[in-house]
């Protein structure tokens, strides 16, 4: 990949509490975290890290209204210009009859739109690789990660130390 | 920190004239003119009333229940809300059993299937007999919201008893709770769905729906989480519950949200199985309320559907109390609405029936045999099949459409009243029962992860 490489320090805690704590003592040291890893969503970490509101829900919206507007229009098409067809004495245009249909592709859309999204956003993809610290953040390890570059290493160093980190080490990606 | 409520006298005195707004209505339905002669709207206001805050309280303990058996803790530092509703189930007790005397003692004509006269000409009526009738009503229906009961008091007995008694490593209190909780949740699962038969579909006694439990069992769901909202709100509003942040709102208004479109889907799914099977001893449930009761028909789905679902589909606005409080009212007058609807249609039709009109046949299910009764006219039409059900039904309740009676069509000022009147009376036990005892439960195991409750 043309990225740039980072040089990267990074520690591996045991547990989501301390996790929080020293993300806490970071921003109160005015350490520039580069980036948190957690196995799993951990509640109260975003507005720690400053992140914005993710907008993707925004997305899923605009996604299943295009689904319903596509399963309604198409039926409503279909069924009453392209090949209307009487089922059950029902007239042509049934729109009790079309809402299931219509509400099984907005979620559809909104599932399918919101997943691919997220994937483009992130740089994720089928056959891109992308570097992993530690392959234990993804089963039970928590993980802060400092750019040598913002961060003096030592500093770094002494920080994971203090807050309870398990295990800490350097990698470049 | 305010840990026990007190009520204040101008609380008190407001919800008293709440209660007396109620009564002045209800004595204006019986002896004022907006009635007929066998005071069908007065009754069937008393049975909307009864049966809708009776169902709260009922919901009230079966979430408790639910909660506790699923080992949830979030809703630990406001449960003293719910175990309070629960105890409002001795006053619908004795409202159901009015209602029920009233049976026996000929007081009302709300049920056709009580009417001896009635039930001697008609078959479908002889077969549903052995469930509709009065012993049943009364001593079934009875001993079931007695049972409720039992399980609201004992349940909240022993959260108080844990208050001063409990701490113990052995949590003896929390699994007492816990053993209650998971006997009550299958008694509640099914009893309700028969009271439901009971008390509120059995209003058309011809037709009938298997899904009616579940979504008459929503609409009381979704009512006592507004209800819940808007309790809350107001007492935070006046320095209680400081414990209960936005976290606990947003999640009841989660719980607002989800069981919304929950309703919706069980509403939808009875009317669409309905509406596509054109089965005519079916459609015509919906048919008189299309035809009729267009506005509140069409109006249920706008309140309860549409406007929480877009109201509370954003991630913040459910943490926003405003908007939260709006969508909790709208959406309780909503399913008070739906109730209405779904008692309105059936009385006024019973009362056409026994005041010999004999009007809506067509749209009833009086089966083949009434065909024959309507004579030669009606035999091309017969020739149709079932399908024919629905175009005489229809022309039967465009001949209703002309009478537009307030207080069956439309809720009139006085159903407003009626419903002010309950909905105070229900307060008011409320606040009595919430008021005897401290908000926190300060021993509950659980009451830490409640403080400390991220969504």
């Amino acid at each position: 990949m043309a990225k740039a490489t980072k040089d990267v320090i990074y520690g591996l805690y045991n547990d989501e509490e301390v996790l929080m704590n020293a993300v806490k003592v970071a921003n109160s040291k005015h350490l520039e975290i580069m980036e948190v890893f957690t196995p799993f969503p951990v509640h109260g970490l975003d507005p720690l890290l400053g992140f914005e509101e993710s907008r993707l829900h925004i997305g899923g919206f605009i996604y299943g209204g295009l689904g319903t507007l596509t399963a309604f229009l198409g039926m409503t098409w279909i069924f009453t210009k392209d090949w209307p067809v009487i089922f059950g004495g029902k007239p042509y245009w049934s729109v009790p009859a079309f809402i299931p249909i219509t509400f099984e592709l907005t979620v559809l859309f909104a599932a399918i739109g919101m997943v691919v999204t997220f994937y483009i956003i992130n740089g994720m993809g089928p056959g891109i690789k992308l570097p992993i610290l530690d392959n234990r953040i993804t089963d039970d390890k928590f993980c802060i990660a400092f750019d040598k570059s913002t961060v003096d290493a030592s500093t770094a160093e002494s920080f994971l130390k203090e807050t309870g980190a398990e295990e800490i080490d350097s990698k470049i990606i | 920190m305010n840990n026990q409520y007190t009520i204040p006298a101008r609380q008190t005195t407001i919800l008293l004239v709440g209660i007396a707004i109620g009564v002045v209505s209800l004595l204006l339905t019986y002896f004022g003119s907006g009635d007929n002669e066998l005071h069908s709207r007065f009754w069937s206001n008393i049975l909307h009333n009864s049966v809708f805050f009776t169902g709260i309280s009922l919901m009230a303990v079966f979430f408790l229940s639910a909660s506790i058996t699923a080992w949830a803790g979030w809703y630990t530092v406001f449960k003293r809300v719910w175990e309070a509703f629960g105890q409002f189930l001795i006053v619908g007790f004795v409202l159901m059993l009015i209602l029920g005397l009233g049976l026996y003692f000929d007081w009302h004509h709300i049920y056709h299937w009580a009417d001896a006269e009635s039930v001697e000409h008609d078959k479908i009526l002889q077969g549903k007999s052995g469930f509709l009738n009065a012993n049943m009503y009364v001593i079934f229906g009875g001993i079931i919201v007695a049972v409720w009961y039992f399980f609201a008091r004992r349940m909240r007995s022993i959260s108080l008893h844990e208050d001063d008694h409990g701490g113990d490593s052995n949590f003896s209190h929390h699994r007492k709770l816990r053993w209650y909780a998971a006997v009550f949740l299958p008694i509640a699962g099914f009893t309700s769905a028969a009271m439901i038969w009971l008390w509120v579909m059995s209003v058309d006694a011809h037709w009938y729906s298997t899904l009616y439990a579940w979504y008459a069992g929503a609409s009381w769901f979704v009512s006592m989480i507004a209800l819940t909202i808007m309790v809350i709100s107001f007492m935070k509003s006046k320095g209680y519950f400081a414990d209960v942040t936005d976290e606990h709102l947003h999640d009841l208004g989660k719980l607002l949200f989800a069981f919304s479109i929950f309703w919706t889907y069980l509403w939808f799914s009875q009317f669409m199985l309905i509406w596509y099977g054109n089965v005519g001893e079916e459609t015509g449930y919906y048919l008189l309320r299309k035809n009729e009761y267009g506005v509140m028909f069409y109006g249920n789905v706008v309140i309860n559907f549409i406007i929480p679902f877009f109201v509370l589909m954003r991630n913040d606005n459910k943490k926003k109390y405003g908007t939260l409080l709006f969508t909790a009212g709208v959406v309780f007058f909503g399913h008070w609405w739906d109730y209405f609807l779904m008692i309105k249609p059936g009385v006024i039709h019973t009362a056409h029936e026994l005041l010999g009109g004999g009007h809506g046949h067509g749209a009833d299910a009086h089966g083949a045999a009434d065909h024959g009764a309507h004579g030669a006219d009606h035999v091309a039409e017969a020739a149709h099949g079932a399908a024919d059900h629905a175009i005489h039904g229809a022309g039967e309740a465009a001949h209703h459409a002309s009478e537009f009676l307030m207080g069956y069509n439309l809720p009139g000022f006085l159903e407003i009243g009626t419903l002010i009147g309950f909905l105070s009376l229900f307060l008011l036990f409320f606040w009595r029962t919430l008021a005897s005892a401290p908000l926190t439960p300060k021993q509950d195991p659980f009451l830490e992860e409640s403080l400390h409750h991220h969504a």
